[in-house]
Formats: structure tokens, sequence, C-alpha cells
């Protein structure tokens, strides 16, 4: 998972939100069926996939999915 | 067939949720916490399938419980309708019978470490922890006491387990010897809370984490209080979900046992019943090991059975003649050994046992055969072994699919009895008319109120029972109780047997009086003793009794199922007419001018009190 699309693959599949390249940098709350606890289970995932840990903190204070994937590729 | 998330993303999910078990079938860990993730986001209203109501409350944050929960019961065929408790609200949940905790079937009140340690000062010594424990304990036994008296359903707690990073803040051993002692002396008085209180489980976590899974991590218990790891809690949801099932009703009866390589290592046909091993070598004692692990599960009510590829006679010889054998013929309801397909051996057995092919489990080693199995016969639990025999007692054992909440003095004979009934369908084969064979089949029956000590076999038969049930309501001991405590109830329990031996307490009749109108709330049977006389006797004699003490009509309810079509005739065949249908609900009326005689080839022994 080295590029965005990866990634939105990975949410749809993986936690089944209606998320593509276009809304991927929209605030979580227009993100349709986004809940905050989804963030723990993502979390969970990325850190699998991608086999390094990732921080917890910056993730719950991220404002979009594309934060959370720049946190990713950060690493 | 397409994948889950193609059915997902195609938004056919909820109504091809039939095919769900299917298609998690041999799913396991992260792929299936994948599939709870897509599962959990389906509107329960859009699904047809069976429901169980489960509130998840406790102490941390739980929402991971959510997917995993569900996937774990939606494997079952069962949708999980789950609602998560706010944050740490389980005293309030639990203390307040009104709140939607009370009307769930599950309550899983998961308990953490942190539920003592929030409450520990710094710096602490043992004395203080024993302080918290003192009070949580009393607490919970409060909670649970209040639940036993107001809960309709099963309330689910918790080992609470000793993390090392506490106990470990300690810095000398005798110290932290104490604080393991006060701190297991507190789990072992939570787990006995359930010897008297007949609606709680407790989860002894500790035989999970032995298994080599993280009790928490550091980071979510930190930052986002999920005080238990996600591995821990996807775990505790396959044991609370097979919990699940067995309140459903759908309880697991026959372990069915491949032979060659499964039960003994080597193959008969070749190697000859010297060449096996069962015992004294390397491979042959993991085999004994697995051997005796199955007789102990079928010690237990568990129904055993070999579905083997080889010619029979061989196979007897070997279970009989071999001298380091564990597992003898008699341990098994029925030895299959032939070379026909093994669904068909399953599904004859089966129908032979009068079971559902639903309460099989099925472990081959044989990648083929678990195929083949998993194909033609969904609804078997197929446990697929490997050629490493030392594992075969994790693979089997892994999934709690025997569980149950007690076990009653009828389990130990269940295994005996079905033998016998097998032996009672070959006496059948040597008749030329099934009046005949029942004329000379000598049937009794005994009709009386259910005694205390029966209780616990009649919520077992309301539990286990899905083919004569006539509107599977299912009832924990508890349950049961109250209805022997009310006035205008009757709990009847039948009892039958014949010329080949007492089949035990077979069956219920749930019976309630008002005004000059009987109603036969439920009335179940269990699948060992049908189409021999028994429930037209049974029927006979509730309207006799009806008629005699001065009631003016029964009335019996069939609620349909998926599996209990067979008995959807059964009021109108005692002359019962419909009268009255409430949704899914028909209700039957007998006006009690022309009652049918009890079947001539049963003697019927009838002993009912009515305090109202």
């Amino acid at each position: 998972m080295t590029t965005i699309d990866g990634f939105v693959t990975i949410v749809r599949d993986e936690l089944g939100l209606a998320v593509t390249a276009d809304n991927v940098g929209e605030s979580f709350d227009r993100i349709p069926g986004w809940d905050s606890v989804h963030l723990l289970a993502l979390l969970v995932i990325l850190e699998r996939e991608s086999s390094v840990p990732i921080s917890m903190p910056s993730v719950l204070q991220a404002g979009s999915l594309r934060e959370i994937y720049q946190l990713t590729v950060a690493q | 067939m397409p994948t889950l998330a193609e059915l997902f993303h195609a938004g056919t999910l909820a109504t091809q949720y039939d095919q769900v078990p299917a298609l998690l079938a041999g799913l396991d860990g992260a792929e299936l916490v994948k599939a709870g993730n897509l599962l959990a986001r389906l509107d329960p209203d859009s699904v047809t399938a069976e429901t169980c109501t489960v509130t998840i409350t406790g102490h941390g944050t739980l929402n991971a419980l959510v997917p995993a929960f569900t996937a774990e019961l939606a494997r079952h065929g069962i949708l999980a309708r789950t609602t998560v408790s706010d944050f740490d609200s389980y005293v309030f949940d639990l203390s307040t019978p009104t709140s939607e905790v009370y009307r769930s079937e599950l309550v899983l009140c998961v308990l953490d470490p942190f539920v003592v340690l929030d409450e520990v000062p710094t710096p602490w010594r043992p004395d203080d922890v024993r302080t918290v424990l003192d009070e949580k304990l009393a607490l919970l036994a409060q909670l649970a006491g209040t639940y036993a008296k107001h809960g309709s359903g099963t309330l689910v707690f918790n080992t609470i387990p000793l993390p090392r990073d506490f106990a470990g803040q300690l810095v000398d051993l005798a110290s932290r010897a104490e604080l393991g002692a006060l701190w297991r002396e507190a789990n072992a008085r939570l787990l006995r809370l359930m010897a008297d209180n007949q609606k709680l489980v407790v989860l002894d976590l500790d035989l999970v984490l032995g298994e080599g899974i993280a009790l928490t991590d550091p980071r979510m218990s930190v930052y986002a209080k999920a005080h238990l790891s996600p591995a821990l809690l996807a775990r505790y949801a396959k044991d609370t979900a097979h919990l699940a099932r067995q309140v459903k009703g759908h309880g697991k009866k026959v372990l069915a046992l491949d032979l060659d390589e499964t039960v003994w290592g080597g193959v008969l046909g070749d190697d000859g019943i010297d060449g096996i091993e069962v015992a004294e070598s390397y491979r042959g004692e993991a085999f004994r090991a697995f051997q005796r692990v199955a007789r102990q599960i079928g010690a237990q009510g568990v129904l055993l059975a070999a579905v083997s590829k080889n010619d029979l006679d061989p196979v007897q010889a070997a279970l009989r003649d071999h001298p380091d054998m564990t597992l003898r013929e008699d341990d098994f309801v029925r030895v299959s050994a032939n070379w026909r397909p093994k669904p068909e051996n399953l599904a004859e057995l089966a129908a032979d046992l009068n079971l559902g092919i639903d309460s099989f489990v099925f472990a081959d080693d044989s990648p083929y055969e678990c195929g083949l199995v998993r194909h033609e016969l969904p609804g078997v639990a197929v446990v697929q072994l490997d050629g490493e025999p030392a594992l075969h007692i994790q693979k089997v054992l892994r999934d709690d699919w025997f569980v149950v909440r007690d076990l009653t003095a009828e389990d130990a004979q269940r295994p005996a009895r079905y033998r016998d009934e097998l032996v009672r369908k070959d006496f059948l084969a040597s008749f030329e008319s099934i009046e005949e064979y029942l004329a000379q089949l000598g049937v009794t029956v005994r009709i009386a109120p259910a005694e205390p000590r029966e209780i616990p076999r009649v919520s077992q038969i309301t539990l286990r029972t899905n083919q004569f049930n006539l509107t599977t309501e299912r009832l924990q001991p508890a349950d049961v109780t109250a209805l022997t405590e009310d006035p205008a109830c009757a709990v009847l329990a039948v009892h039958a047997g014949d010329r080949f031996g007492d089949n035990g307490l077979v069956g219920v009749l749930f019976l309630r009086r008002e005004g000059e109108t009987l109603h036969i709330d439920n009335f179940l049977l269990s699948c060992r003793v049908f189409s021999r006389g028994v429930e037209q006797t049974c029927l006979a004699t509730v309207l006799a009794h009806a008629r005699d003490t001065g009631c003016a009509e029964v009335l019996g309810s069939y609620r349909p199922s998926a599996k209990n079509g067979k008995v959807a005739e059964l009021y109108p065949s005692a002359g019962f007419t419909p009268w009255a249908k409430h949704e899914d609900v028909t209700v039957f009326r007998h006006d009690l001018a022309e009652i049918g005689a009890a079947p001539r080839h049963v003697t019927l022994t009838v002993r009912i009190e009515e305090s109202a």
C-alpha cells in the first residue's frame, strides 16, 4: 500500500466505506457511514498491511482519511 | 461463488445472507474480522435470518467486539442485532431492570483489568488491591443477582486477567506472589457466581490467554481506553458466539470422525490391524491422546460416529481386537465404513438418528473429504485436520462446538440411548407393518408434573429440540422454574420407554389454564421417540384431562420455523380445527366433543395436578 489508490481500496474493502479518490480528503463527517470507532480498526489494518507501527495519537487527531494515509507513508 | 466483499459492494449481501455461512467457512483471524466489518454495516432490518439480540456493555472501549461477534455469529447463520452501551456504563445498565440490557437475549459484560486498576491508589500495596477486588466482587455479585431476578436472557461475565505490567510494578517477589494469590482468589469467586445463578455464565479468559493471545495493546489501552487487545476480543467473540448458538437452540450433537490418519495413524487397508498407529510410538501416542479426548467428549452426551472409506470387517476388527485401541465400537453410535461418498453416510446417519444434519461436526485429515462435505452439506461444521496428529485435539476443541451451560443426568446416557434407537430401526425392518412393529415394541409413556430435579432437562429439551417443537420458544432453567411455580400453569414431563430400554425424559407439555380454556403453550418431543404413538398419547391425555376438569376447550399454537414443518399438521390430526391466526402463529381449537383414544399399543401412566 504505497499509493493513495491502494489506501482507498483497503478502506473500501476492509471497512465497507464508500470512499473514493475524490472524497478521501474530505473531513470525516462528510464520509457516509463514518464513525470514530473506525479509527482503531483502520489503524490495526494499516499496521498489518504496512508492517510498521504508526503513531496512534497522530491517527486519533487526523482530520481526514488522506491525513491518515500521509501518516502511513511518512514512516 | 462471489465473495462476501463482492456481494457487499453489489448491495445484495442482505438478501443473500443465507450464503454467508458458506462464504465464511474456513476463515479466521484478520480475514474473519474483515468480513465482520462488512457484515456489521448491514441494516439488520434488511436481512432475513434468525437473529440474536445482544447488548455489549462493560468497562472500556468495546466497539471492536461488534464486527468480530457479528462475523462469528454469522458463521452459524445467525444475524447479530448488537447494541453497544455507553462507555463504562455496565453498573448503570445492570442495576436498571428497565434498561435495554434487560431485553437482550445475550448480555456481554466485558470486564478488563482497569475495572480494578482505575481505583487502585498510587503508590499501592497488595492490600489496596484486595480492597478494590472485594468491592468489585460484591458489586458484580449484586448486579448478577439483579439480572437473575429481572433479566430475560443470559448474562456473560469473564474472569479479569492480571497484567504483567501491573504485577511487575511490585519489585519484591513476595508481594507479587501475594498479589497473584488474592487476584486469583477474586477470579475464583467470580467463576463461582455461576453456581447459584442460572442466568449467568462466567468465561475463564485465562484459558484463551494460554493460547498466546496478547492481553492488551498498550497504545490502544492508553489512547483509546480499549483495554483488551483486538485479538483477545476476537477470541472472546468466538466463544460467546458459540454460547449464543447454543442459546438459540443450534447446539451440535454429533462428532463424526474419519478413521485413517484421524483416529489412528496409517491406512488400515494397506497397513493392516498390526500396522496402524494407536499407541507406543511417537505418532501412535498422538492418536491415543486424540482418542481419549473423543471418548471424553462422548462421555458427556455428544454422539460419536465413525465415517471411513474402508471395508467394514477390518474396521470392526480393529476397533474390537487391537489391544491398544482406546476407542471401541461401543463408543460410537454408528461405524460407517464403506466406499460411498461421506456426505451420503452423514445424511443417512442424521436421518436414522432423527437429527438435523446441522447438528453434526465432521473431522477429517483429507482436504478432499472436508471440501466435499462443506459443499454437499453446508450445515455441517467441518474441522480440517492434517498430517500432524499432535494438533488434532487443538483443532477439534478450538471452537467450542459442543458447549452447553449445564450437563444434565440425561447427557451421560444419550449415546447408549441413540445406539438403542438404531437397534430399534433394525427391529422395525423385520416387520411387515408398522402396526405389528408397534404392537411388539411395548411402548410405555408416563406423564407427570416436572420435578425440581428435572428442570435442567426440561430447559435443555426446549433449547435442543427443533423438529418437534410447536412454538420454538426457548426456556432457561429459571424460566421453567417460574412456570412450575405459577398456579395457572402446569409443566408436564413426558417419559417414554419400550422393550429396548428407558428413553428417559423425552418430552414436555406446557399447559396454562384460563377460565374454561386450557392452553397448550408448547409441546416438545425428542426426535428419538417420534412416530410410535407417544405424541398422540400425550394429546389424548391432555384433552381427556381438560374435559374431566371442567374445561370447555383446548387451544394449541403452532409457530412455523425452518425446522418444525413435520408438526404443522399435529393438531389437525388430533381433531383440532384452525381457530385464529396471529401473524405467523396458527391457533388450533378442540371443542372436547369427541376425543380420540390414546393408541392401544401404548401403556400409559398419568399424574397431572394443577393447583388452579
